[in-house]
């Protein structure tokens, strides 16, 4: 027998952001045993709020790291701690929305799902305080998406793509209203997103094949020494890219992305397209540079063409919706193709521009999703564009903020949406990716129209009978508001700041 | 003599089977059968690929796959029941709320 | 355990046997899956390809996962499918209507021509690769599953820890998407059913079936009274009353 069994030496200080999500995540199980039904919404949400905070100062306190550890599991470096910066305050600005109680009498989640839809025991639980696991489930989606980003094989990173999905199949199920809508959605997204897991999978297990590891730093190494066939790669990489973009909704893997988002409780769905986006592209980021960087000139056109295709679907289909999270949906499938075109511009600027990108993006989305959780009537949220005709007149303010966040999302100047904008194609040209740039601006133009429709609908209408009522936020749901026009606003007028710090982090520890 | 070419081979014949095997069937709990199978798929390639490379993480790999194949199950099977339970029926098409 | 460690660089004729008796029965398990029309047809067809597959683990010299395989996959996994079938209903078979036209074949073409094109290039990849052999891996610590047991706690320490969140995660969510609450008192037991039945201002009787054959055939139609009222004991409590307008209710003249 043996006696040489050694731990990995493990740097607690670089992997404590992933160990506070975590342990207060395994806390939050306990609160849910026992602590009393009625406190436990106050504890659970404090609880949480205060950890990612706590993990986003560890982030914080980490900057100019760049460590591989954990026995190669992790890697700390710039995009990793970059992303896991925008990932966590996502975070806290989605917990103020899942937290939510006073909009909706109990919170935007059923207290329990598994009660027949339309029974009387659910007539009973019409306003009951919702269920406070989404609280530790979040925690949990949060930290498998900050361990995405930072895996440095590939196996930890399917694992933490399970991690981060698991919670999200569920929390899609939980919706006080709609709930067979919501049930379905989550059905649905379960299916496809392991299948698409299978196929991520499939392509690890070749790419293991070829180099003889998963580390992405011995791919990369691989690629020059290997003496297996080159096609193996091809295939790994294919399919693993696959997997990945699934995950970003890029087109054609972005079928579940529409479906999805309006089943979904809207702080969920705030939750998916602000941090899974992150997520998803921080994990491509570092398989397309740091393991396939060598392969570049061979996958570059052909998430080239995805990329287009994913902009000109997004873009085109967003047109036709009449239903705002329906619309938001294609307008998140559009952004991934604005993203790509930043990952596409191999090198620091292009690394840099995604990551700028995620973050102004991700802000303008949660603040979209903050006010449609506002717009109401008696059978819950109205999310037909016909409902919302007039609504600028009845309540101003927030309606102002919504057009802020619109016209963000339209990238017109002076607001994030612009910058981020610019970054990704001055960062295309840079490297002479011309076509991509072409394509882009023909589909910010055509994505432009839908958002200043509902735009002109809620202040040139006249409020009619069918008009919704906005609910006036509380303080949960007006501080993520605040909070997201503030970042729209500041990335668009002052983005130097935000934009020198991706630069300065966009380098990849290999 | 089969050597890892052969079990690599099966492997990628029974991933397939099972990817299309998503396609066609409508059931969610074939359809979710038909996933679990190409998890083994991988699975069986990953042991073949240790074989090849004498290197036993290959294996350790394939272990992760089930253990994190057994909590999507137990997840999955908790979504499908649940919305069987509320329309009775497990026929993905049966679910068309959502549509355009 | 030993003979099985020791083979490894090159192949034996008994796993050439193995291997060409057991692949064609894991094809057919995959394919007997894929085509059963009825679910636990499937579900059991998936476990011949399991097991076939365990097979093949302890042949490549992984007699831990063979097992594993077995235990978890056969054992736990697929028998937790078959419960859920159970409870769903056995009968639920696949319709074969499509709501995507062309849809079945266009999937079969595409995924004949994708198993041929991987199968045989992941073949002709492959081919004439020396196997390493795990026979060295294998000593080095003493024996593959003490081999194994040293990568996981050291090299996949983080990701073992993190399989453990995977697991409260699923842990919490079956329970919570499956869990009805019931609160004390809510289940009157049976002495308490009968006193409440028969309590002074309750109807003893059984309750009148609805009005279903009287004037329409819907059930959320009440039952008439004597005295001509609707009685709203006759239908669900949780169903709107309903009853015909009197051009509803007239007849249609599509007797005669």
């Amino acid at each position: 027998m043996t006696t040489d069994f050694q731990l990995p030496a493990i740097d607690y200080q670089a992997i404590s952001p992933l160990l506070i999500l975590f342990g207060v995540a395994c806390l939050g199980v306990l609160v849910e045993a026992f602590v009393p039904r009625p406190a436990r919404r106050r504890v659970q949400l404090g609880m949480a709020l205060v950890g990612v905070l706590a993990a986003l100062g560890a982030v914080v306190l980490l900057a100019g790291t760049n460590v591989v550890t954990a026995g190669g599991s992790v890697t700390v470096d710039g995009p990793a701690l970059f992303m896991q910066g925008a990932l966590l305050a996502f975070g806290v600005v989605a917990l103020l929305l899942i937290g939510e109680r006073r909009v909706e009498p109990g919170g935007a989640f059923v207290a329990q799902p598994a009660i027949t839809v339309g029974s009387e025991a659910d007539q009973r639980q019409a306003s009951a305080p919702g269920a406070t696991e989404v609280f530790p489930l979040a925690m949990f989606s949060l930290g498998g998406m900050a361990l995405f980003i930072a895996a440095s094989d590939l196996l930890t990173m399917f694992i933490a793509l399970e991690l981060l999905s698991l919670p999200l199949y569920l929390m899609c199920a939980l919706a006080r209203r709609h709930r067979l809508i919501s049930q379905e959605a989550a059905v649905k997204y379960f299916l496809l997103g392991a299948y698409a897991s299978g196929f991520f999978l499939f392509g690890v297990v070749l790419a293991y094949g070829y180099a003889g590891s998963v580390d992405l730093a011995a791919i990369h190494a691989a690629v020059d020494t290997s003496q297996m066939n080159p096609a193996l790669l091809y295939a790994a990489l294919a399919l693993i890219v696959m997997g990945l973009l699934f995950k970003t909704a890029a087109a054609p893997f972005h079928v579940w992305a529409p479906d999805v988002y309006q089943g979904a409780p809207t702080p969920i769905t705030a939750f998916m397209a602000a941090c899974t986006k992150v997520a998803a592209f921080g994990a491509l980021l570092r398989v397309t540079y740091v393991a396939f960087e060598r392969l570049a000139w061979d996958w570059l056109p052909v998430i080239g063409v995805i990329a287009v295709l994913t902009m000109l679907v997004g873009a085109v289909l967003a047109v036709t919706q009449t239903d705002l999270k329906r619309l938001l949906a294609y307008s998140s499938i559009a952004n991934a193709g604005f993203v790509l075109v930043g990952v596409l511009a191999v090198g620091r600027t292009g690394a840099s521009s995604a990551m700028f990108y995620l973050v102004a993006y991700g802000f303008a989305v949660l603040g979209a999703f903050a006010v449609i959780s506002l717009v109401r009537d008696r059978e819950g949220e109205t999310t037909h564009l016909s409902r919302w005709a007039g609504l600028g007149r009845r309540s101003p303010l927030v309606a102002g903020v919504f057009t802020v966040v619109m016209l963000a999302l339209a990238g017109i100047p002076l607001t994030g949406g612009f910058t981020a904008k610019f970054a990704v194609f001055s960062a295309a040209l840079e490297v002479g990716e011309g076509w991509l740039v072409i394509a882009g601006v023909v589909s910010s133009v055509i994505i432009a129209f839908p958002y200043l429709r509902v735009v002109v609908m809620m202040w040139l209408s006249e409020p009619s009978e069918s008009t919704a009522t906005m609910v006036a936020p509380g303080l949960l749901t007006g501080t993520a508001l605040g909070i997201g026009a503030l970042a729209v606003v500041g990335l668009g007028v002052v983005p130097g700041p935000v934009l020198d710090l991706a630069h300065d982090a966009a380098l990849f520890l290999r | 003599m089969p050597g890892p070419e052969h079990y690599v081979a099966l492997s990628a014949l029974l991933f397939t089977i099972g990817a299309v095997g998503v396609l066609v069937r409508r059931n969610a709990i074939v359809l979710f059968m038909c996933i679990e199978l190409m998890l083994n798929a991988a699975n069986l390639a990953l042991v073949t690929f240790a074989r090849l490379h004498g290197d036993l993480n290959g294996q350790v790999m394939a272990f992760f796959v089930m253990v994190v194949a057994a909590a999507e199950v137990v997840v999955g099977l908790a979504i499908i029941m649940l919305i069987f339970r509320t329309r009775r029926s497990a026929s993905v098409d049966d679910s068309n709320l959502l549509k355009y | 355990m030993s003979v099985l460690l020791a083979q490894g660089v090159e192949v034996t004729a008994g796993e050439a046997w193995t291997f060409w008796l057991l692949a064609p029965i894991a094809v057919i398990g995959a394919l007997g899956m894929v085509l059963a029309r009825n679910a636990v047809h499937s579900a059991l067809w998936l476990v011949l390809t399991m097991l076939a597959l365990g097979v093949f683990y302890v042949v490549q010299s992984a007699p831990f996962l063979g097992l594993v395989q077995v235990v978890v996959y056969t054992g736990a996994i697929m028998m937790l499918f078959l419960f859920v079938l159970m409870l769903v209903g056995r009968d639920a078979a696949d319709s074969l209507i499509e709501t995507l036209r062309g849809q079945r074949a266009a999937a079969v073409l595409v995924g004949g021509g994708l198993a041929a094109l991987l199968a045989t290039g992941t073949y002709r990849w492959l081919e004439g690769t020396p196997a390493a052999g795990l026979a060295e891996a294998n000593a080095e610590h003493g024996g593959n599953t003490e081999g194994l047991a040293n990568l996981l706690f050291s090299r996949w320490v983080l990701g073992f820890e993190l399989t453990g969140a995977l697991l409260i995660v699923a842990a919490l969510g079956a329970l919570m998407l499956t869990h009805i609450v019931r609160e004390p008192g809510e289940r009157l037991s049976q002495p308490e059913q009968m006193r409440a039945r028969f309590a002074p201002g309750n109807y003893p009787a059984p309750k009148p079936g609805p009005g279903v054959f009287a004037t329409s055939s819907s059930n959320t139609t009440p039952a008439k009274l004597p005295d001509g009222t609707a009685s709203p004991r006759s239908i669900s409590p949780i169903l709107p009353i309903r009853e015909l307008t009197a051009a509803e209710a007239a007849d249609k003249e599509t007797e005669r």
